[in-house]
């Protein structure tokens, strides 16, 4: 019954979208309830579509749109639980948005806005085709423009905005060529009689991609795969076009906790797993045994993950913290793909989309309750904050809860071999797996760089995130401001959040089993490179929990017990600091080098040079035009002015045309 | 219910001539509206009837004329003249609403306008050579007249500039019509105008040099009109001089019976040209060309409307790359970038002008933020041109995608060429909209108002279609694909080196 009316779970909020622009001004709160009853109401269907399909059912429908490609709908594991999540999210951040946006005139925008993108993000989720994915995710991007220039009068914001657009926009181009490229390989192999596609299936179909990709040349599958991931990097923030999501902290924070936490920037990811086979499927050709799609993706993400986080030690704005943060566990997710993928298959996509969705949740808590702390004292700075545990009791716990979360404390029982279960928040559940995961491909492929990268990274996030929560709640207030608990429509989101970011790592292996069937359920074989049982020493086990640990125990020495002077280290005299700060010059490098200088200044003008002063002024105006004014000077001196002679070289002309036709024809 | 086609064209010309008749404005608009409507509602009827599975001319219809000299008034539609009719029809009467205003000669004004769309529909409609070349001149001569009275400070340079360069290229175009007539003739005798008549004669044109220049000649008065470039240089000036009812017919209508042309006379004659193979090469060159250069410019301009002159050329290089790639489906996305274009450009000029009109100003720089006066511009104008950029979900998109997807077969090179742009195309449109339109307002620009609501109709309207269009191409581009798929059919046998 849900799986058949699943196109309710977009167009619900696409209604609300239309809804609230026009008659938000109307309405009490700016229509915020018209987004909130859609967005339930996509959660209801995404669930009982759950229930319905669950343990090993799909829902499949398509329709044809133009030129043999389709709009369709496939929910299958892998979608569902995304979709789930996103409906979820998206409306307790509307929930909460009802009271963080009381006060801003322009709600009715806003709730348009961020219902719309909830349509767009759950029709990514949902797609059954590489186009309509494309489609949605540009959509996303649309609407994430939107919200990051939400407040457009700041010129800050307007410029976020732009930057981010662009910037996703180079790993959209991306994405687009490798569209085209498979579409073209693809029609290929049709017309060698290699592969044909059934009757009722499409080219640009998830189930025709991934038959195909067995039979395309493996070089333009490495080459695809690539620019899909291109895409995914734009859009999930990796290295090198991350620079836009920390700026894309100028929207509010609502905005950043739904789209550049929890759900959009997470699309990179989806993208990722969504297409897992034909990553999978690439060839060994740098490291043997690792198809190279997913080497790539292993060391960009752990790359990122580190990177990030070093960045995430030195920022004052709270937001900002959050936003590398972001930018760093998206980093693992990837990680995740690439390293398990290339020794567990399939299982990779449930290790990744675990921690996808764990992550959703203690992320989006992290951001609200920044959104609350800021909502209380007026400011981003954490430098400005301080000793507001006692003013801001739920807020203040419930991010505690999230940090833990996000620094992945928790204790490996079941890890040591000790027949209790694992016990910890969501994060140490997830993020575990995945060092494990690398771990894993370590051992059996010889290459512990990944690992070494994610362990490091892991240490950095517990200081990073330790350090915002000590900055914050504890030690005295550094401002005169008042602060006080956030209301209830506020507060209660939070507390929502907080008991999944507690509890939703118990439902690890659950999601693992149901997860890893969905390529099985789409008739795909993913090679499994099955290495010998893999028993790692307790010390190792307990290695992420250890720095996990040691993270917080650093944090609370530096930022709590004020056992170390920061002051030297915290210079700009310190060249590393300095680095750090400066966000490693990416913004100066994209858009004032690369954007003002290189684009703007010397091949838009050298344009505008070449086309005016030589095609239009020299050819046209000058060669051209003095030619022909010197004939015109010439032709005026046989202009004699007496109407005689006009008449007379006109009936010759008329004469010779007459003559000339006779000769070519004969007789007219 | 025959002669729907010349009822059409003749309700715009009875109408243009009443509306250069009366005496106040407000009687002059009422005219030109309802003319236009009626047209619009022919060609609506004509859209509603058109049988989308057969390639041929529908609707056709034929009157002797000139019959010594073979000429006669044929006119008829097939999948790629009719989107081009419905096209026309929605931009006229949206424009004469968007204009409701004009004070200035009003009858003058609303007639040339009505003028505009007798030309362009005549050439969209004419399968007689020489009644085509015509409709084509006569579309010259009113756009002269709407910039050189109605325009701005460097009116008269530009006027004369747009009619000397695209007239010149319409007699090299007509030397080459009259080659096709006189050869036709010679070989059968009897004189004949008619358009497929002539095309089929071609390729039995014995010397290779004549069938070349032929070629040649007729591809640069379409190229011109396009424009392409590198004969691209009047189109920025006359815009920027243009009113803006004058810019949108021209970027909307103008152009397209470039790309028309390509369709219609230069892809037919192709494989019977010489050298086939070079010629597509050449094309390929100068469309992806006019796709970067066009860019490039667009994103050096401090002037809004040039900067959305540029973005005409940047887009109408796609139609020359799909044509150019003689595969079925980019040769209907060249002909669906077309109709796209047209209804997208109207917003873009349409925005320009409200904005002119508001703060008296179109310089980028001198703007800023003043989406906070003008928020109904601001969304309109932000549709345009996110519609402008390429955003999936508008027409552009549809268009794009199957010009670069399907181009790929043939010219591989080209489309990852074409690729880069996008990135740039995004980012003249976005830093112009963050400058000119968000941010702090300029206290300088004193106090402006938003549009008038005629003028957001219009607007509003247009973006309408251009959604619409973007969800649901198979309309229009049924069509256009049973018409490219039987170009295609002569076309498969040339070889791109």
């Amino acid at each position: 019954m849900f799986g058949e009316i699943s196109a309710l779970i977009v167009l619900l909020p696409v209604l609300a979208f239309v809804l609230t622009l026009f008659l938000g001004k109307k309405l009490p709160s700016g229509g915020a309830y018209l987004p909130i009853a859609a967005i339930a109401g996509s959660f209801i269907i995404s669930l009982g579509t759950f229930l319905e399909i669950y343990p090993d059912g799909m829902v499949q429908q398509s329709w044809p749109w133009f030129a043999g490609m389709n709009i369709g709908i496939l929910i299958d594991p892998l979608a569902v639980v995304m979709l789930m999540m996103v409906s979820f999210v998206s409306l307790l951040i509307h929930i909460y948005a009802v009271g963080y946006m009381a006060h801003d005139p322009a709600k009715p925008r806003y709730f348009a806005e961020t219902s719309l993108f909830t349509a767009a993000m759950l029709s990514v989720v949902l797609s059954d085709n590489i186009l309509q994915f494309f489609i949605s995710w540009e959509l996303v991007g649309l609407c994430s423009f939107l919200l990051i220039g939400f407040w457009y009068h700041k010129p800050s914001a307007a410029a976020a905005a732009k930057k981010a657009f662009l910037v996703t926009r180079v790993g959209d181009v991306l994405f687009l060529a490798g569209i085209v490229l498979l579409y073209v390989n693809i029609s290929e192999i049709i017309t060698t009689r290699a592969f044909s596609i059934e009757p009722g299936n499409f080219i640009l179909q998830f189930s025709t991609m991934f038959e195909a990709a067995k039979l395309i040349d493996p070089t333009q599958l490495t080459l695809i795969t690539l620019l899909f991931f291109g895409g995914a990097v734009g859009k999930s923030g990796q290295f090198p076009l991350h620079g836009w999501l920390p700026d894309a902290m100028e929207g509010p924070t609502t905005v950043s906790a739904l789209i550049h936490a929890a759900t959009m920037v997470t699309a990179g990811v989806y993208l990722v797993a969504r297409t897992f086979p034909m990553f999978v499927a690439t060839p060994d050709t740098i490291s043997p045994g690792v198809p190279d799609a997913l080497l790539i993706v292993a060391y960009v993400g752990g790359f990122t993950a580190l990177f990030a986080a070093t960045m995430g030690l030195v920022m004052n704005d709270i937001k900002r913290v959050l936003a590398y943060s972001t930018v760093s566990q998206l980093g693992y997710m990837m990680l995740a793909l690439g390293t398990a993928g290339a020794v567990l298959g399939a299982k990779a996509v449930g290790i990744s989309m675990f921690h996808l969705i764990a992550h959703a949740f203690f992320k989006a808590l992290l951001f609200l309750c920044a959104g609350s702390v800021i909502h209380a004292v007026g400011t981003n700075d954490i430098r400005e904050m301080g000793g507001l545990f006692g003013k801001m009791k739920i807020t203040a716990i419930t991010m505690l809860i999230a940090a833990l979360a996000l620094a992945g404390i928790g204790f490996p029982f079941a890890g040591l071999g000790m027949p209790i279960m694992n016990i910890g928040t969501a994060g140490f559940f997830s993020k575990d797996a995945i060092i494990e995961g690398a771990l894993e491909y370590g051992e059996v492929k010889g290459d512990m760089i990944p690992y070494g990268m994610a362990i490091l990274a892991a240490l950095l996030t517990s200081i990073y995130i330790f350090r915002l929560w000590f900055m914050t709640f504890t030690g005295k207030p550094r401002s005169e401001r008042h602060a006080h608990e956030s209301p209830g429509v506020m507060t209660r989101p939070l507390m929502i959040l907080a008991i999944f970011a507690l509890l939703f790592g118990f439902s690890q292996l659950g999601f693992y089993g149901y997860v890893e069937k969905n390529f099985e359920l789409m008739n795909v074989e993913i090679a499994v490179h099955e290495g010998e049982a893999f028993h790692p020493s307790p010390i190792i086990v307990m290695l992420p929990v250890i720095v996990g640990v040691l993270g917080i125990l650093i944090s609370y020495a530096i930022y709590n017990r004020r056992m170390l002077d920061m002051s030297k280290l915290v210079s700009s005299g310190n060249p590393i600091y300095k680095l750090l700060l400066n966000r490693y010059y990416e913004p100066k490098l994209g858009a004032d080098i690369i954007g003002v200088k290189l684009t703007h200044g010397v091949v838009a003008q050298s344009g505008e040079f070449i086309d005016r002063k030589i095609i239009d002024g020299l050819v046209i105006d000058n060669i051209i035009g003095k030619t022909v004014f010197m004939l015109g000077e010439i032709v005026r001196k046989l202009q004699t002015g007496v109407v005689q002679n006009y008449a007379s070289v006109t009936l010759l002309g008329l004469g010779l045309l007459i003559i000339l036709l006779k000769i070519k024809f004969g007789g007219i | 219910m025959a002669a729907l086609i010349s009822l059409m064209i003749l309700i715009s010309l009875i109408g243009a001539i009443i509306t250069f008749l009366t005496r106040t404005r407000e009687q002059a608009r009422a005219v030109a509206l309802l003319a236009s409507g009626i047209s619009f509602v022919i060609s609506l009827i004509l859209f509603l009837r058109f049988d989308s599975s057969i390639p041929t001319i529908q609707f056709a219809e034929s009157y002797p004329w000139i019959v010594s000299l073979g000429i006669s008034l044929k006119f008829g539609v097939d999948g790629i003249g009719m989107p081009l009719v419905l096209l026309s029809n929605i931009v006229i009467p949206l424009t004469v609403i968007f204009a409701w205003g004009e004070t200035k000669q009003a009858n003058q004004f609303y007639g040339l306008i009505l003028l505009e769309l007798v030309g362009v529909l005549g050439v969209f409609t004419s399968l007689d050579f020489f009644v085509f070349y015509i409709f084509w001149e006569i579309v010259l001569i009113p756009m002269y007249f709407l910039i050189s009275i109605w325009g701005g400070p460097r009116k008269d340079y530009s006027a004369i500039k747009f009619f000397i360069y695209t007239h010149v290229a319409s007699l090299v175009m007509l030397l080459a019509i009259f080659s096709l007539y006189f050869n036709a003739w010679q070989i059968s005798g009897t004189p004949n105008f008619d358009m497929f008549y002539l095309l089929k004669n071609y390729s039995v044109i014995e010397s290779s040099m004549l069938k070349d220049a032929i070629f040649l000649a007729l591809l640069f008065g379409f190229l011109v009109k396009m424009p392409a470039v590198p004969f691209h240089t009047w189109l920025p000036d006359a815009h920027v001089e243009a009113p803006t009812a004058g810019s949108v017919i021209l970027a909307a209508l103008l152009l397209k019976m470039g790309g028309y042309g390509l369709f219609r006379v230069i892809l037919p004659l192709l494989p019977f040209s010489g050298s086939p193979g070079e010629l597509v090469i050449v094309m390929a060159i100068i469309g992806v060309v006019s796709i970067l250069y066009g860019t490039f410019l667009a994103l050096a301009q401090r002037d809004l409307k040039k900067m959305v002159a540029y973005s005409s050329i940047s887009h109408m290089g796609y139609v020359t790359l799909g044509a150019a790639a003689i595969v079925p489906l980019s040769i209907s996305g060249a002909m669906y970038q077309q109709f796209s274009h047209g209804l997208i450009t109207c917003v873009l000029f349409m925005s320009c002008g409200v904005i002119q009109h508001s703060a008296g100003t179109r310089i980028i720089g001198d703007l800023g933020g003043i989406a906070k006066y003008m928020p109904k511009l601001t969304f309109l104008m932000l549709a345009g041109f996110l519609a402008s950029l390429g955003l999936p979900g508008m027409s552009g998109f549809i268009a794009e995608f199957l010009v670069l997807v399907n181009s790929y077969f043939t010219l591989p090179n080209f489309v990852i060429l074409a690729l880069f742009g996008i990135v740039f195309t995004a980012g003249y449109h976005l830093w112009a909209m963050q400058r000119a339109v968000f941010g702090t307002y300029n206290e300088k620009l004193g106090h402006i108002h938003d549009g008038a609501n005629y003028e957001m109709f219009s607007m509003a309207v247009i973006i309408l279609f251009v959604i619409y269009f973007g969800l649901n191409p198979n309309p229009v581009l049924t069509m256009m694909t049973t018409n490219s798929e039987q170009l295609y059919t002569v076309l498969k046998g040339v070889v791109i080196p």
